[in-house]
């Protein structure tokens, strides 16, 4: 009976809420004088930047960025946090075993290409889809491949929290600059270049590279640390 | 001026990023560098709430861009009050937990501190914001440094309640983002102040779905009634201080939230009655709940949601009496409540099982921490000459000239139950005899704890005996929350409107 009843709220919940989004019209272009067209244009005459998801994430929205960043470092220290206990008390026994060789060799080849390509990815960010998250993302699968094919390959918490932090700092310095010279925080204080060259679009770029550094560093410590999960 | 309102955030931001490094240098530094970073919040947010008060709002731009397209903060007298609370608090709480974990073990401390002084820049930042998404990436910042520090224990107890917390924030955050969507669609803007001015245009359906949305999404950080299941495990089970910044910081910041929405935001019809409503029945179950609690923080923390109830029900009075109560018992909240916190995690801090039961008799043992926790009790029920009285008048006489009778009686009979529960405890520690089985070994707090708790008790003397020292400064944050046109013309002067 009474899951009956919660089977039955839920519906009317969800009639009702159904109707109202289909009627919703998500991505219809319905209103002419949103904040979108200011975006679109701005980022070509004044940032000088062919990607203008970049330049939203990264310029007009670089506080939430810089929030975003934070999160995720926040999330990867508590994982650490939490399973930080159970390393230190248990054995040196990894979850992991050893894969064949078809994977050892095959990652062995892959992985430098992997590389590459993350950061092909997140230095062109502002001239081609994808960016920082996407790049660091890119990495840090490369590490995990390399974490499953070979069961001693290990990569030094030092150096993640190195980069990390560096990253990091360099991200909020990289504002309070624009802050102490154009006058806001993250303000662009840099030449913005020349539209479609590797080096336009000012402090975008670096940016950009500073978070793939940090999201790479970051996914690949979490991965480690929970492979390296004793039980 | 020392400095601007970006800087409350950028600071913590670039400290919590430079703490693991410096503490491979030394590892004193990862204490200190969090107290002088919450120092300096301090002493920056009162300067510009000073420079406030005479000078008009201050509104800032991040990145170069204007009002609507940029993101803004927006310090003003009620920002400004509030961070300059949040900021106040988690100072004390810094300096209560200064020897927290001190040479036991080096990573929990490290991560205790990051976590804690990106709690509080998070609730800073989302009450100093001026943008939807960003006040909810700040969100997810306090969210999830208040998981962390609640499963800090990494005990089965606590895991279940970060789970809890885990699940509820989740579903949290993801109703807020399709608010947040449903308004992006139909106005084509973050800005709230640009929001607030285009709402007359949007489809009253959508607009109420959204506004249930944000409630149910931001009620959870907010503690009001059918959202709080996480709160008082979550109290319970994270280290003593954590609690008293739960109950001072963050639901501050997730009452602010929903006000500025029902206030400036959405002109919703009915959304007053609806906070007086729901204010009502959290005050009344949390209250109820509180009585029949047998371990401390659990019945601190049904408290803790009661009074956040008792200040929904004020703010949906909705005149400038009733905004102006409601803030006074936040600032009494936020003084009284970390007080008996700090206190009462000090008089059972030997316990294992926390239990009100075991504390007969302390107040012979440990009569200072026991004068502060019954200063405290007096305090948050409303006697006389402490600071909960004023703002426990303010509210009935905001009530009582609207005419608002069913909530005063209400409010006098929760009264009388909160006094039953916390003199419960009271005539426990004082007049029963201190047994060697049944009681808890008493601790020593040291000094640092001793300065805070002591700072607080201070504060709560001086609300009492001189309440004129506040409310000049909660007046000027009520009329600020209460004039909508002028936080749209603050924000929006800057750039030209986009539609207007």
């Amino acid at each position: 009976m009474k899951k009956f009843l919660v089977i039955l709220i839920l519906a009317v919940l969800g009639f009702h809420l159904f109707e109202a989004f289909s009627g919703l019209g998500l991505g219809v272009t319905r209103f002419e004088k949103g904040v979108k067209d200011y975006y679109l244009e701005k980022t070509v005459s004044e940032l000088h930047v062919a990607n203008t998801v970049t330049s939203i994430v990264v310029n007009f929205r670089g506080f939430d960025t810089l929030g975003e960043v934070t999160v995720l470092f926040l999330a990867v220290s508590a994982m650490g946090g939490i399973l930080y206990k159970r390393r230190h008390q248990t054995g040196d026994r990894s979850v992991l075993f050893s894969s064949s060789s078809i994977v050892r060799s095959g990652s062995k080849l892959l992985f430098p290409a992997i590389i590459l390509l993350g950061v092909y990815v997140f230095i062109h960010g502002h001239l081609s889809p994808g960016g920082g998250f996407q790049g660091g993302a890119i990495i840090a699968t490369g590490f995990l491949l390399m974490l499953i094919a070979y069961e001693n390959f290990s990569v030094s918490h030092n150096t993640l929290s190195y980069i990390e932090s560096f990253a990091g700092i360099f991200f909020v310095g990289i504002g309070l600059l624009g802050f102490m010279n154009g006058g806001t925080f993250l303000q662009n204080f840099l030449p913005a270049g020349v539209l479609n060259n590797l080096f336009s679009g000012g402090v975008i770029g670096i940016i950009y590279v500073m978070v793939g550094f940090k999201v790479a560093a970051e996914l690949t410590g979490l991965i480690y640390t929970i492979l390296h999960e004793k039980d | 001026m020392v400095g601007s309102p970006v800087l409350l955030i950028a600071i913590p931001l670039l400290a919590a990023f430079v703490i693991p490094l410096i503490g491979m240098i030394w590892k004193e530094l990862v204490r200190i560098i969090p107290g002088l970073v919450l120092a300096y919040m301090l002493i920056l947010s009162a300067t510009l709430l000073y420079y406030v008060s005479y000078n008009g709002t201050i509104v800032e731009t991040i990145a170069g861009w204007q009002a609507p397209w940029g993101i803004n903060l927006d310090f003003s007298p009620l920002t400004g009050f509030l961070a300059t609370l949040m900021s106040a608090l988690g100072f004390l709480v810094w300096l209560f937990s200064y020897r927290f974990k001190r040479n036991v073990d080096f990573e929990p401390a490290k991560k205790y501190f990051i976590f804690l002084m990106l709690l509080i820049a998070g609730a800073i930042g989302i009450v100093i914001t001026g943008d939807i998404f960003n006040q909810f990436v700040f969100i997810e910042i306090t969210g999830i440094s208040a998981y962390a520090l609640t499963a800090f224990y990494t005990g089965r107890n606590s895991a279940e309640a970060s789970f809890k917390y885990l699940m509820m924030g989740a579903m949290a955050s993801s109703f807020l983002l399709v608010a947040i969507a449903i308004l992006y669609s139909q106005l084509g803007t973050l800005n709230m102040a640009d929001i607030a001015s285009k709402m007359h245009t949007m489809n009253p359906t959508y607009k109420i779905i959204a506004l249930i949305f944000f409630i149910t999404g931001i009620g959870i950080e907010a503690e009001i009634f059918p959202l709080n299941g996480w709160a008082p495990d979550a109290y319970t089970e994270a280290p003593g201080p954590v609690g008293a910044a739960f109950a001072g910081i963050v639901v501050k910041a997730g009452v602010y939230a929903i006000i500025r929405m029902i206030f400036t935001l959405f002109d919703v019809p009915g959304a007053y009655d609806f906070l007086i409503a729901i204010g009502l029945i959290t005050l009344i179950v949390a209250e109820t709940s509180a009585l029949r609690q047998e371990k401390l923080k659990r019945m601190l923390a049904y408290s803790s949601i009661g009074q956040m109830g008792l200040v929904i029900v004020a703010f949906g009075i909705g005149t400038h009496e009733g905004v102006f109560a409601a803030l006074f018992l936040m600032l009494n909240h936020a003084v009284i409540k970390p007080l008996l916190f700090f206190s009462g995690s000090s008089l059972v801090f030997n316990s294992k099982k926390k239990q009100i039961a075991e504390m007969n008799g302390l107040g012979k043992r440990m009569p200072l921490m026991a004068a502060f926790f019954s200063l405290g009790a007096f305090a948050i029920v409303g006697l006389p000459p402490f600071a909960g009285f004023w703002s426990k008048l303010s509210v009935l006489s905001a009530a009582a000239n609207e005419g608002l009778l069913l909530i005063i009686v209400l409010i006098l009979i929760v009264s009388v139950i909160e006094i039953v529960y916390y003199f419960r405890v009271v005539n426990r520690i004082f007049f029963q005899e201190y047994s060697k089985e049944q009681s808890v070994v008493p601790h020593r707090p040291r000094i640092n704890a001793m300065v805070a708790m002591f700072v607080l008790a201070i504060a709560i003397l001086i609300i009492g005996f001189y309440p004129d020292a506040v409310t000049g400064i909660l007046h000027n944050a009520a009329k600020d929350l209460m004039n909508t046109d002028q936080y749209i013309n603050n924000v929006l002067q800057l750039g030209q409107s986009l539609t207007r």
